[in-house]
């Protein structure tokens, strides 16, 4: 029933003429359109809500001040090279002028700001891109601006975090623009030769020169959501290639699942992720806050009665603890970084890093799933090699930090496919070994689970191995080996028993140092037994290794293989 | 002056709203979700514009489509009714930004009364009775006791942090003090990390009760007597009437006092709500203030036969009050029930749906103010009050029994509802007796 056509409505007042001050109406400002869903948004929130659309979490472009003010401990900036002077290297025309008009638009002096600054009572040298300047293109003075800060962060032992953000590189100064981009990066080298730390933050959009530049040579590269990220934009590419290019082609989502960028952070959490990682670095060792868990004697499984096969079989058990819940339990505040930087993050390992009891540490752990879905994802912990990639730049990163490095060894073997002989799989593990035998922190490894071979071999060249008491080590699967060598891989469970793969026979062989003994019933439940005892045994470990000179370290870590 | 409402509100308000506006020839704008094309607010009102689909974020409380709809219908009111944006102080201040009349508090009063604490000072600085409760933080039982001394026992220890019931202790007398502050605090510690506490008085099986009063622009306030509001499910009324049957023709004129004392202190202006909680004893304390057009006004209305939305819209116009205090008068009794589309077998869940047949009462003393029809689908998405049932009677006892004759005439098919619910609390003898108070239904 339409009651609408049947009620009486109130008599037409057109006749009427307001005698109120004013027509309603909404003040200049008061309201803006989201570019991104459209939405009237109320402006006053926006500016309170860090530039966020309050209806489609878009993120608008922050002006450089404003960024600096999020970041910031109040009043702690202090501006470097404000005052520049114009430089037009090829006498273009109409650049000064425009220049100028940009100057008095903006009040800005150029389309980067630098400085010093305190975030969360840490220092950090700061440089931000501005794109209402010529869309922050990098011209001379951009370069200079970067470089100096850069260079004066080296010397002054400062981190340095860049907020990038721009078009490419500046058309108007020609060839001296493209040289910008080798002086940055000349800079970035020095600094971090010097032992010094790098964050680059990616936000919409970075492309051209600069991601060809600094951008991309961060320590550690976050990145806004969904901020455009590329060397070559989009419609250049599209135009050359005559295609359509796929959705999320660039954002920072596809750059994370490539491999190039170490994590996503919303602006929220901007500042308490920079503080956090800054403070990792900052050779400050937190207190142990912890105390330490004194766990009673394990309640042994009835250890000796087990057949290797039996053991095969605990190891590879559903409900077993994974790599991650040994990260979360035995460390705090643990950061993950994503990517190898090369091709792809590979979500079967899990690297990143955190405290343990207040000493900064790597930590890197083959990472099953504990559900079917989360096992795809994993690949079931059959590492790519861009998985040993990512592992070996979290190392090499723990190295230039002076951060020992913590891995749990937890995979069936190598992922053995096509795509991973293409990337070569084989080369991969080969440099895992080659690097780690070298590396110059202390390096511990447990294998917790499965360890499959050469590819739980190339994130276990170690100062030492350890071995949970049901977990088991070798050459090959039970499985394959009788295959390869009985031709029938259902004689698994005899193979198991000759191929000595057990933690008991692997430390009567010397290959192992420690075993470390399981509840008779091993799930997450009880994982706190486990972790008391390894906390222990980590924080004895850490001890007598970091008191070692690198010298005697890669020694004796070279002299351990050198036996076998 | 005033002469196009926009309703920023649904159901049967919106309807109150948009009647009060046609007797003063007031031009009316109805606002609708995606869900509510059919409500009768909808069809009722001279205008009508869609702003969102059904869930409430993205409409009746969609701030900025509101204010759009405002602009392009030409309206130059709104009228936010109860709930929804009614008491958001930065939509009213919005209003104020864009040049549109607001019917109610202006947003500052809003945002000030709306902070516990900030309104809390407003009433002592006032000398409007608060719980009295400690001023600092304690940490510890032998503090806490002489705290404990100075506020009156009973006294409840509440945690800092507190929330549901956890960390909270009532202690009766001195003896029991320091066990219960000591539990409490073990408690609170246990849940919310934190041993920071705090002592009030405990006030034992109070009533609600809350005055009605009306400020214009020009420092005039009065206040239109009381509503019990006693009769609670879960912090939600059910049943509210006026006068209260606690209230003697002192305490009623002291309170009322109080009342106008508290709305002044805030600089109030339009209608608005003070709660207290009344003791046995006679003792009464502020607990909010209510900055809206509450939900129980029709009972106010009957007593006083005042229409309380044309008088917010006329001090929302700058007009002058039309009544002083010595013109308020309470005649006879008035009981308002409120018809939900729930139901109380399954734990009072809401009963969406299609209503199939209906029939509701009428006579003399019997309002009846709702938006439901024959073939009304109730939408599922916002609150289930279908229907407020009210009369009015010469003395409480009559008033109770039109209740039940007409609670024994409403016929609503289709989708189950509370009446038979109501029907039994007009029937329970302390309801009769008048012997209630904020426990009532839960001891039912």
């Amino acid at each position: 029933m339409k009651l609408k056509d049947m009620f009486k409505k109130t008599s037409s007042r057109s006749h009427y003429i307001s005698l109120t001050a004013g027509k309603p109406e909404v003040p200049a400002g008061l309201l803006r359109k989201c570019n991104k869903c459209g939405a009237a948004i109320i402006a006053e929130d926006v500016k309170n809500g860090y530039y966020i659309c309050p209806k489609c979490r878009g993120y608008f472009r922050v002006h450089a001040y404003r960024r600096i003010e999020m970041l910031a401990d109040e009043g702690s900036f202090e501006e470097w090279d404000k005052e520049m002077d114009f430089v037009n290297p090829l006498d273009f025309k109409g650049y000064e002028e425009k220049v100028a008009r940009l100057k008095e638009h903006t009040n800005l002096n150029e389309a980067a700001v630098t400085g010093k600054v305190m975030i969360n009572g840490n220092p950090a040298v700061i440089g931000v891109c501005d794109g209402r300047f010529m869309m922050a293109s990098m011209g001379h003075i951009v370069g200079e601006k970067i470089t100096r800060a850069v260079e004066r962060a080296t010397a002054e032992k400062l981190p340095v975090i860049i907020f990038t953000c721009s078009g490419g590189a500046r058309m108007q100064e020609g060839i001296v623009s493209l040289m910008q981009m080798a002086k940055t990066s000349a800079a970035l080298k020095r600094h971090s030769e010097a032992g010094q730390l790098y964050i680059s933050v990616l936000t919409d959009p970075t492309t051209g020169g600069v991601t060809a530049s600094f951008a991309m040579l961060g320590d550690i590269i976050l990145a806004e959501p969904k901020a455009l990220i590329g060397f070559a934009g989009p419609r250049v590419i599209e135009q050359t290639i005559g295609q359509k290019l796929p959705k999320g082609f660039q954002r920072s989502e596809f750059l994370l699942e490539h491999g190039f960028v170490d994590r996503i952070v919303e602006r929220e959490e901007m500042k308490d992720v920079l503080s956090q990682i800054l403070e990792i670095h900052s050779g400050k060792k937190t207190p142990d806050t912890e105390a330490s868990s004194e766990e009673k004697a394990v309640e042994r499984a009835v250890s000796s009665n087990l057949t290797a096969w039996e053991r095969v079989q605990i190891s590879r058990k559903k409900d077993r603890p994974v790599g991650t819940d040994y990260i979360g339990k035995l460390f705090t505040d643990f950061m993950e970084f994503h990517g190898d930087r090369y091709f792809k993050d590979d979500h079967a390992i899990a690297g990143g890093i955190a405290y343990f009891h207040g000493m900064p540490v790597t930590v890197i752990a083959q990472a099953k799933g504990k559900t079917t879905k989360e096992n795809l994802d994993r690949n079931f912990s059959m590492p790519s090699p861009e998985g040993y990639r990512k592992a070996l730049r979290l190392m090499k990163q723990a190295e230039k930090f002076g951060r020992p490095v913590i891995c749990f060894v937890d995979t069936p073997g190598a992922f053995c496919g096509l795509e991973a002989e293409e990337r070569g799989q084989g080369e991969a593990i080969a440099r895992n070994l080659f690097e780690l035998s070298g590396l110059k922190v202390p390096v511990l490894s447990v294998v917790i689970g499965e360890g499959g071979s050469g590819g739980a071999l190339a994130i276990a060249v170690a100062d030492e191995v350890w071995m949970l008491e049901n977990s088991i080590y070798s050459v090959l699967s039970p499985e394959g080996f009788a295959s390869i060598l009985w031709k029938d891989s259902k004689r698994a469970s005899e193979a198991a028993e000759v191929m000595k793969l057990t933690a008991q026979d692997l430390e009567r062989l010397g290959i192992v140092e420690q075993v470390i003994s399981e509840p008779a019933e091993f799930t997450e439940e009880n994982l706190d037994v486990v972790c008391g005892d390894l906390d222990a045994r980590i924080r004895a470990f850490l001890e007598t290794y970091c008191a070692m000179d690198t010298m005697k370290l890669t020694e004796k870590r070279y002299e351990r293989y050198r036996r076998m | 002056m005033i002469g196009k409402v926009l309703i920023a509100n649904r159901g049967e308000i919106a309807v109150r709203i948009i009647r009060a506006c046609r007797e003063m020839g007031i031009e009316t704008v109805a606002v609708y979700s995606e869900a509510d094309r059919d409500a009768l607010h909808t069809q009722l009102a001279d205008e009508a514009v869609c702003i969102g689909p059904a869930p409430s974020s993205e409409s009746y409380l969609n701030m900025q489509n509101i204010i759009s709809a405002t602009l392009v219908s030409g309206a130059d009111a709104i009228h936010p009714g109860f709930g929804f944006l009614s008491e958001n102080s930065k939509f009213a201040e919005l209003c104020e930004q864009c040049n549109i009349t607001f019917i109610g508090p202006k947003s500052q009063v809003i945002q000030s009364l709306g902070n516990k604490s900030e309104a809390r000072n407003t009433m002592i600085n006032a000398g409007v009775p608060v719980i009295p409760g400690s001023k600092d933080p304690i940490y510890d039982a032998e503090t806490g006791a002489q705290a404990a001394a100075e506020i009156g026992y009973p006294v409840i220890v509440k945690a800092a942090l507190g929330g549901g019931g956890k960390g909270m202790r009532v202690a009766e007398t001195p003896e029991e003090f320091e066990n219960s502050f000591n539990t409490a605090q073990k408690e609170a510690q246990m849940a919310f990390g934190d041993n920071t506490m705090y002592i009030e008085h405990f006030v034992q099986h109070p009533r609600h009760i809350e005055f009605q009063i009306l400020a214009d622009e020009h420092g005039n306030v009065i206040h239109l007597g009381e509503r019990d509001c006693s009769i609670q499910r879960n912090h939600q009324k059910m049943i509210e009437e006026s006068p209260s049957i606690a209230l003697t023709p002192e305490l009623r004129e002291k309170m009322g006092e109080a009342a106008v004392k508290a709305a002044k202190a805030a600089h109030y202006t339009n209608a608005g709500t003070i709660e207290f909680l009344l003791e046995k004893n006679g003792n009464f304390y502020f607990m909010e203030m209510n900055t809206r057009i509450q939900v129980e006004h029709p009972v106010t209305e009957w007593v006083t036969g005042i229409d309380l939305v044309k008088e917010q819209i006329r001090i929302a116009d700058g007009q002058s009050l039309s009544y002083k205090q010595e013109d308020v008068h309470i005649t006879g009794h008035a009981i308002e029930c409120r018809i939900n589309a729930e139901n109380p077998a399954k734990n009072f869940r809401p009963s969406p749906g299609t209503i199939t047949d209906m029939y509701l009462p009428g006579g003399k003393g019997v309002r009846i103010d709702s938006a439901i029809y024959s073939g009304y689908t109730v939408p599922p998405y916002y609150d289930s009050m279908l229907a407020k049932l009210i009369v009015h009677a010469k003395n409480r006892s009559e008033a109770i029994k039109k209740m039940r004759s007409a609670l024994g005439e409403v016929i609503i098919e289709g989708i189950d509802t509370n009446v038979d619910y109501q029907y039994e609390i007009l029937n329970h003898p302390d309801f009769i007796s008048g012997n209630i108070d904020i426990e009532f239904i839960e001891n039912m």
